[in-house]
C-alpha cells in the first residue's frame, strides 16, 4: 500500500481508533494509524508533519538569516482522548488534536519564538520571520540536510493508543467504579476519569540534528464520595506511565481503587495534629514532592544564571548529611518522567543533584549549559511547541539511606508522617516551600497513632536538607500522575524517595496557643 | 474576521449533523500573543504567536462528547468530526445530556461591553522596549538587586460560536499586562523577591510602567529580613490581592456539578445564612471593560448578574445546564465571570488600627482546601500587625481551618479593590485564626 505524502497527514488528522473492531472502523470510513506506520520504513515522522528534508533546511535557513547560536524546530502532533463515568455511566468522551511547529532562535541568552498551526510552507517561513525578528546580525550556515539520531526506547509501546477503541477502555472505567462500590457500604458516589495520548515530535535543529520520539502517556483517577452520620468525605487515587493499554491489569486497577477507599473512609476518624513546628517524617513513594520543591526546582539552572535561587552558590558545598543523594533521572523506563531525548533534541539522562550530601549539578538547557560552559543535562522541556523550553525536572528522587522505616518512626516522640499529597509549591529565591498532606498519621512516643489529613506543611529548602537526620532503605517512585507548573507551562514528572525523617518543620494545625 | 471564524463555527456544526448528530454546537477561535521579556538592561525573550483552533460538541442518539482541534485542513476536518460523531456512538446513553435549550440564549445584554481597544494592535515593538525599559529602570534602584525581569505582554482574542438550535455569537477582547519580578540579595544565601503586573482590557487605562516596577520593588524591599512567625490564634488581615485568591477557594466548590457530585460545602446552603453578614458576592458579567466580561457563557447561556452571597446568605450557585438537568436546579452558568466582593468603608490603614495585633497577609504559598468539607491550610507570608502598624516581615507559616467557619468570622471589608483580577476584592479581616509558625 502506498500513500502521498500529503495524505499521512489526513490519516493522521484522525488516526485514532473509535472502537476496535476493524469492521465498525472501516464502516465510517475512518483510516487506522497502522496503515501509516507500514507505509514508511525510512522516515515515518517527515510525513507525519508532511515535510521533507528540503522543507525543513528552508525554515531553518530562514529562521537563522539573521544569526543564531542555536536554533531548533519542534514540530508536534497529539492525540488525546478521555473518558468521564459519574453516576454510574461512562456518558462523556473528549478528543483532541493538537498539531502545529516551534521555531525558536537563540544569541547568547536571547531567545526569539513563534509557532504556527498551519504546517504549509508559507506560513512556516513567516513563523520563522518574526522568531528571527530577535536577531540582527547576518545569516548563518544552516544545514541542507539532517541526520537522524537513533530512536530511544524507554516507553516503546506494542499497540499504540490510536488503535485501542472507546470499547475496549469503557469496561475498564465500569470494573474500577463497581470494585470501588464493593468496597464499602458507605460509598456514595464514584467517578472515574480516564486518559491517554500518543505524541509523536520531531525536533530539527541548527547543528542537523534530527531528533524523533512517541510519547504515549495514560493516566486513569477515580473519585470516591462516601459519607457516615451525617458527613460526607472526597478521596482519589490515580495511577499514570507512559504505557499502553495492556498496563491496565485487573490487580493494578483494583490497587488504585482500595487506596481512594482507604484514603476516604480514614478521613471520618481523621483530625488536624496540633499547630506549629515538630518532625516530620516522609513515607516512601509520593513524598518526594519534598525533594521537587525543596532542592529540584531551586537546582534549575535558569534561576541560577540569573542570580535568583538560593542554591545560586552552592555548589561544591555540603548541603545535607552523607547518606542523602537526590538524583534526577529521565531514564527510567516507562515512568510518567521519562523520556529518550528532551525538548532541544539532546538525549536526556541521569544528574545527580545531591551526592553524599554535596551540591553536585544543576538542570541544564541549552542556554545555560552554554553559560556555564558544560555540557546540557537533557533537562530542556517545554509544554508544546507553543512554548519555548527551559530546564524543567523529569523523575526526581533520593536513593536508599542506612536506616529502617522502623527505627526512623521509633526515633518520633512526637510528630508526624506524611503519605498522601495533592499539591506543593516554592519560592526560588527565598527557598521556602509547601506542600499539602491530603493523609498522613501522628506519630507519638515511636508509634503511628492517630489519622489526620488537610494540613499544609512549610518548609526552607536548604534548611530542610540540613535537617533530613535519617534516610531509610525503602526508596520508591510513585505511580502517582503529578504534573509540574513553570512559568506558565505544564509538564508531566514523577517524583519518589524513601522513608525520611525531617527533625523540624511548620505543620499547619489547630488549636494554636 | 468575525464573519470567518461564525463560518467556520457554522461549517462545523454542518459537517457535524451530515456525519450523524443529531445536535452539534461548535467554536471557532483564534488569538494573537505577543510577548517581551527584558532583564537586567538587556531584551531576553520575544514570543509572537498567531493560534487558532475549533471545538465542537456532539451530541448523537442520547449520547454526548466534546472535541477540538489545531489542524483546519478542510480534509482532516471532516474525519476528524465524523470520527468525533463515532466516539459519541460508542459511549452510553444520557438523557440529561442535551444542548443548550434555546430559550436560555434570549435576553443576551444590549449594552457594549467596551472588551476591545483598537490601541492594543497598534502597540508595537519600541512602545514595547519603552515599557521594558521603564520597568527594568525602576525595579533595579536599589543597591540589593540581583536581578529583575521586566514582562510586557499584549494579544487580542476572537471567538465565534454556533449551534444546531439557532446560536450564533462572537466574542472579541484585547488585554496587556506588564510589570516586574525582582530579587534582592538578603541574608545569608536567601533572596527576597516579589513581583507586580498590571493589566486591563485598555493599554491607557494602565499605571505608568515605572510606578509598576516601583511597587514591585518596594514590595521585594518588603520581604527582606523575614523571619519565621509565631504560632498563635489571632487576627488576620488579607490584603486585596491575596484575599481574591482566598475567595476563588471559597467559591470553587460552588456549583451545581460539585453539588451533585456530593463533593461540595455549598450544599443545601441556599437561602440559609452560611457566612458572616459582611460578605457579598455577585457574579457579574456585564462590566464594561472588565476582566472576566462577557455577553454570553462558554454554553450560550446569556449573561445576567448573579448574586452569589448577599449579607452572608447564599443566594445562587454555579449551575450549569448538565448538572442542573441532574440536581434539579435551574441553570445559571456553569462558570464564573468577575466575581465582584462587597466593599466596606474602611481604608487599609483604618483596618490595621481596628487589628491591634494580628498578622497581615500578602501573599499564599501553596496550601489547598477539601472543597467536600471547606477544611483548608494555606502556606502565607506578610508582616506582623503590631500597633495598628504594618510591622516586621514574616513567612513560612501556614493558616489552618475550615472556609465555612473562617468566612462566618469575616468581621470587616476595606474600601480597596485589587482590580488586576476578575476576582475584585478589598481587603479582607477574620477574627481568631489559627496560624502555624515558630
Amino acid at each position: 500500500m502506498t500513500i502521498k505524502r500529503r495524505d499521512f497527514l489526513g490519516h493522521m488528522a484522525a488516526g485514532s481508533a473509535v472502537i476496535s473492531m476493524p469492521a465498525f472502523v472501516s464502516g465510517c470510513g475512518v483510516p487506522t494509524a497502522t496503515a501509516v506506520r507500514e507505509a514508511t520504513p525510512e522516515n515515518p515522522f517527515m510525513a507525519w508533519f508532511g515535510v521533507d528534508q528540503a522543507t525543513t533546511a528552508r525554515v531553518m535557513s530562514e529562521l537563522t538569516a539573521s544569526g543564531a547560536d542555536a536554533a531548533d524546530l519542534y514540530f508536534q502532533h497529539t492525540r488525546s482522548n478521555s473518558l468521564t463515568l459519574e453516576d454510574g455511566i461512562v456518558s462523556n468522551a473528549n478528543s483532541g488534536i493538537q498539531q502545529g511547529v516551534g521555531l525558536r532562535v537563540v544569541i547568547g541568552e536571547q531567545t526569539g519564538y513563534a509557532f504556527t498551526e498551519d504546517l504549509t510552507l508559507p506560513s512556516m517561513l513567516a513563523a520563522a520571520r518574526t522568531a528571527s525578528a530577535i536577531a540582527s546580525g547576518s545569516q548563518v550556515v544552516a544545514p541542507q540536510a539532517f541526520n537522524r539520531q537513533a530512536s530511544g526506547d524507554l516507553y516503546t509501546t506494542t499497540v499504540p493508543w490510536s488503535d485501542v477503541g472507546v470499547d475496549r477502555k469503557l469496561p475498564l472505567l465500569k470494573f474500577v467504579e463497581e470494585k470501588a462500590r464493593s468496597m464499602d457500604t458507605a460509598i456514595e458516589k464514584v467517578a472515574v476519569y480516564w486518559a491517554d495520548a500518543d505524541e509523536r515530535v520531531m525536533i530539527a535543529t541548527l547543528d542537523g540534528k534530527l531528533v524523533t520520539d512517541h510519547r504515549p502517556m495514560t493516566r486513569a483517577t477515580v473519585v470516591v464520595t462516601a459519607s457516615k452520620n451525617g458527613k460526607t468525605q472526597t478521596g482519589h487515587s490515580n495511577i499514570a506511565a507512559r504505557e499502553e493499554f495492556a498496563w491496565y491489569s485487573e490487580e493494578r486497577l483494583t490497587r488504585m481503587v482500595r487506596e481512594a477507599v482507604d484514603r476516604t473512609m480514614i478521613q471520618f476518624e481523621a483530625r488536624r495534629p496540633p499547630a506549629g513546628e515538630m518532625p516530620v517524617i516522609l513515607a516512601s513513594g509520593a513524598s518526594g514532592i519534598l525533594l521537587h520543591e525543596a532542592i529540584g526546582h531551586g537546582m534549575e539552572a535558569d534561576f541560577n544564571r540569573k542570580g535568583t535561587s538560593i542554591y545560586t552558590d552552592m555548589i561544591g558545598k555540603k548541603v545535607a548529611e552523607p547518606f542523602v543523594t537526590v538524583v534526577d533521572q529521565a531514564t527510567i523506563p516507562k515512568e510518567r518522567g521519562a523520556l529518550n531525548y528532551d525538548d532541544e533534541g539532546n538525549r536526556a539522562g541521569k544528574t545527580v543533584l545531591v551526592e553524599d550530601g554535596i551540591l553536585k549539578s544543576y538542570l541544564h538547557d541549552q542556554i545555560s549549559a552554554r553559560q556555564y560552559g558544560l555540557s546540557p543535562t537533557g533537562s530542556g522541556r517545554r509544554e508544546s511547541y507553543k512554548f519555548a523550553p527551559m530546564p524543567r525536572m523529569s523523575c526526581t528522587f533520593m536513593e536508599d539511606g542506612p536506616h529502617t522505616k522502623d527505627e526512623i518512626v521509633a526515633a518520633v516522640d512526637h510528630g508526624i508522617i506524611c503519605e498522601t499529597y495533592t499539591n506543593g509549591q516554592v519560592r526560588i529565591g527565598a527557598g521556602d516551600y509547601t506542600f499539602y498532606v491530603k493523609n498522613g498519621w501522628l506519630v507519638e512516643k515511636g508509634k503511628i497513632t492517630a489519622p489526620i489529613k488537610d494540613v499544609n506543611i512549610i518548609g526552607n529548602g536548604p534548611e530542610s536538607l540540613k535537617r533530613i537526620t535519617m534516610v531509610a532503605n525503602d526508596a520508591r517512585l510513585d505511580t502517582g500522575g503529578w504534573t509540574c507548573g513553570k512559568n506558565g507551562q505544564r509538564v508531566p514528572v514523577s517524583q519518589g524517595i524513601p522513608t525520611v525523617l525531617v527533625s523540624n518543620m511548620t505543620v499547619g494545625g489547630e488549636n494554636a496557643g | 474576521m468575525p464573519a470567518e471564524l461564525e463560518n467556520r463555527a457554522m461549517h462545523a456544526v454542518e459537517l457535524a449533523r451530515s456525519a450523524g448528530a443529531n445536535d452539534a454546537w461548535a467554536t471557532a477561535g483564534q488569538g494573537r500573543d505577543v510577548e517581551f521579556g527584558y532583564r537586567d538592561g538587556a531584551l531576553e525573550k520575544v514570543k509572537d504567536t498567531t493560534s487558532r483552533s475549533l471545538a465542537v460538541q456532539i451530541y448523537a442518539d442520547g449520547r454526548y462528547s466534546s472535541h477540538q482541534t489545531t489542524d483546519l485542513n478542510p480534509e482532516r476536518l471532516r474525519s476528524f468530526i465524523a470520527e468525533a460523531v463515532a466516539i459519541t456512538r460508542a459511549l452510553e446513553p444520557d438523557e440529561h445530556r442535551q444542548i443548550t435549550p434555546a430559550e436560555l440564549f434570549d435576553g443576551r445584554p444590549d449594552e457594549d461591553l467596551d472588551l476591545v481597544d483598537a490601541g492594543v494592535a497598534e502597540i508595537d515593538r519600541q512602545r514595547r522596549l519603552d515599557w521594558c525599559k521603564a520597568l527594568d529602570e525602576a525595579a533595579t534602584a536599589h543597591e540589593r538587586v540581583i536581578s529583575a525581569t521586566a514582562g510586557v505582554y499584549d494579544g487580542s482574542q476572537l471567538s465565534a460560536s454556533a449551534s444546531s438550535n439557532g446560536f450564533l455569537g462572537t466574542q472579541e477582547s484585547t488585554y496587556c499586562w506588564y510589570g516586574s519580578s525582582v530579587t534582592l540579595r538578603d541574608q545569608g544565601e536567601r533572596r527576597a523577591s516579589d513581583g507586580y503586573y498590571v493589566g486591563g482590557v485598555y493599554v491607557d487605562s494602565l499605571p505608568a510602567a515605572h510606578d509598576v516596577a516601583a511597587m514591585a520593588l518596594e514590595r521585594s524591599l518588603a520581604r527582606l529580613g523575614s523571619e519565621k512567625g509565631p504560632t498563635a490564634k489571632t487576627t488576620m488581615l488579607v490584603d486585596s490581592r491575596a484575599a481574591a485568591s482566598l475567595i476563588g477557594r471559597l467559591l470553587r466548590p460552588a456549583t451545581g456539578r460539585a453539588v451533585h457530585l456530593g463533593q461540595s460545602f455549598w450544599s443545601g446552603l441556599v437561602d440559609e445564612q452560611a457566612f458572616s453578614d459582611k460578605l457579598t458576592i455577585v457574579d457579574n458579567p456585564l462590566i464594561p471593560r472588565g476582566l472576566g466580561s462577557r455577553s454570553f457563557d462558554s454554553e450560550g447561556i446569556a449573561s445576567r448578574q448573579l448574586p452569589i452571597v448577599e449579607n452572608g446568605i447564599v443566594k445562587n450557585l454555579y449551575v450549569d445546564t448538565y448538572h442542573g438537568r441532574k440536581a434539579n436546579m435551574a441553570p445559571t452558568t456553569g462558570s464564573a465571570s468577575n466575581r465582584v466582593v462587597g466593599v466596606g468603608e474602611h481604608s487599609l490603614g483604618e483596618l490595621l488600627q481596628e487589628v491591634g495585633d494580628g498578622v497581615y497577609v500578602t501573599s499564599w504559598l501553596g496550601g489547598n482546601a477539601d472543597g467536600t468539607t471547606g477544611d483548608y491550610s494555606l502556606g502565607l507570608s506578610g508582616h506582623l500587625i503590631e500597633n495598628g502598624e504594618i510591622g516586621r516581615p514574616v513567612g513560612e507559616m501556614n493558616v489552618t481551618g475550615n472556609l465555612l467557619d473562617l468566612f462566618s468570622r469575616l468581621e470587616l471589608t476595606g474600601n480597596d479593590v485589587y482590580p488586576y483580577s476578575t476576582t475584585l476584592s478589598p481587603s479582607l479581616l477574620f477574627s481568631d485564626v489559627d496560624f502555624s509558625g515558630a
